[in-house]
């Protein structure tokens, strides 16, 4: 921090580091007042450290008594998060089923689709959730503000983890000589390329989400038209699988009925609802201060 | 009415008039009250007391001697010094008939 007098020892200067990097987290204005209140105080590290730690805590408890930080939790990290975790699995898992066996033996792998079609399914499907993910992101950080780091942090775990710890939990998987930092490891490293393209669609959503907050109506209405157009398109095309194995079982099978394959993507969909309901408002109140 | 705390800062900041930022009222609560004064106590308080419209803040001047920083200046307002001093009168009016040293030394 410029302006300090000596600042001693090594622990010393690791305090006031701490300082620098945690008042980050502060407006940039209070930042710059609290800093030079520090400074001209003269408290020693670990007291302006405690100073610090104890206002953003109090920010941080201040932000969360506001609706908008329990709607990003709620509604983006639970409501989207979870279907949004599942569809980024089955894609993952279907794109490198299919990249194995054409690497492998130079054959598509067999889906009961054509490969035409397996091909349509997972390229309609990957456009889907980088519009997706950037949606979320983009409604994750125009809600959550200063809350970002704990909304955030919350949504990439969820999108990344939520399916393996249900598969843990219903004994479809089992970790077996499990290590916790191989665990934590795989927890919140994205151990794709597919993913993590996917998680930085997110990243780039929410910081412009924190800095923009609304989008201009007409960029929502694009954005609208474009989700509700994929998310018809997957819809339908996941039936194809659905259809295929119902002919290939005779009828034995039975697959997910048109509203229980809608329903996840109408569900990581919704942020955009919120998007347009905000773009609205912020066009009305235009129109009346013009007026 | 207010909070014990919020009546030091009105208080601090109406005797520090022009001179009345951050700092300066950290240091006369301190010097007042001989206990240390968080800035995250001070900061969220002169929030609310703006909230509740008995002060103003504004950024003001940077400074040599705060590293280049601006200070938050604080302006109590005229409902702020009403709110003070009812405050005041309170305490008065209900310390009427005892005597604290008195106690103390009896307590002793």
């Amino acid at each position: 921090m410029g302006g300090e007098p000596n600042r001693g020892p090594m622990m010393t200067r690791i305090f006031w580091r701490l300082v620098d990097i945690l008042s980050r987290m502060l407006d940039a204005d209070e930042r710059q007042a609290v800093r030079g209140d520090l400074a001209e105080s003269g408290d020693c590290a670990g007291m302006a450290l405690r100073d610090v730690l104890g206002l953003i805590a109090r920010r941080q408890i201040g932000i969360w008594k506001q609706w908008q930080p329990w709607l990003a939790l709620l509604g983006v990290v639970c409501l989207a998060g979870v279907p949004l975790s599942r569809i980024l699995f089955r894609f993952n898992v279907d794109l490198s089923q299919q990249w194995m066996a054409y690497q492998q033996y130079g054959v598509h792998f067999g889906t009961l689709l054509t490969p035409q079609r397996d091909m349509a399914f997972l390229l309609c499907l990957a456009v889907a959730l980088l519009v997706w993910l950037w949606t979320c992101g983009f409604v994750l950080g125009s809600l959550s503000g200063r809350a970002i780091w704990f909304t955030g942090s919350a949504f990439y775990l969820m999108v990344l983890d939520s399916t393996w710890v249900r598969f843990a939990l219903s004994g479809n998987i089992i970790l077996r000589n499990a290590g916790l930092l191989r665990l934590f490891v795989a927890a919140t490293v994205p151990l794709n390329i597919a993913t993590l393209l996917f998680l930085l669609s997110g990243l780039c959503g929410a910081s412009l989400g924190m800095h923009r907050r609304v989008l201009p109506l007409r960029a929502v209405y694009v954005l609208a038209s474009v989700i509700t157009i994929l998310t018809i398109l997957t819809t339908w095309m996941s039936g194809w699988y659905e259809t295929a194995h119902e002919t290939w079982s005779a009828g034995a099978w039975r697959g997910a009925s048109l509203l229980m394959r809608l329903l996840p993507f109408v569900l990581v969909s919704w942020p955009v609802a919120y998007l347009l309901a905000t773009a609205k408002r912020w066009t009305t109140t235009d129109k009346e201060t013009a007026t | 009415m207010l909070g014990e705390f919020e009546y030091l800062i009105l208080s601090a900041a109406a005797r520090l008039h022009d001179d009345a930022y951050g700092a300066a009222i950290r240091h006369e609560i301190e010097e007042a009250t001989r206990r240390h004064c968080s800035i995250g106590a001070l900061y969220t308080t002169l929030d609310r007391l703006e909230t509740k419209g008995l002060i103003k803040t504004w950024m003001g001047d940077p400074t040599p001697q705060r590293g280049g920083r601006p200070k938050r200046m604080v302006r109590v307002t005229a409902t702020g010094i009403r709110a003070a001093s009812d405050f005041y009168l309170v305490v008065r009016r209900v310390s009427r008939g005892v005597s604290w040293e008195a106690n103390r030394i009896a307590v002793r």
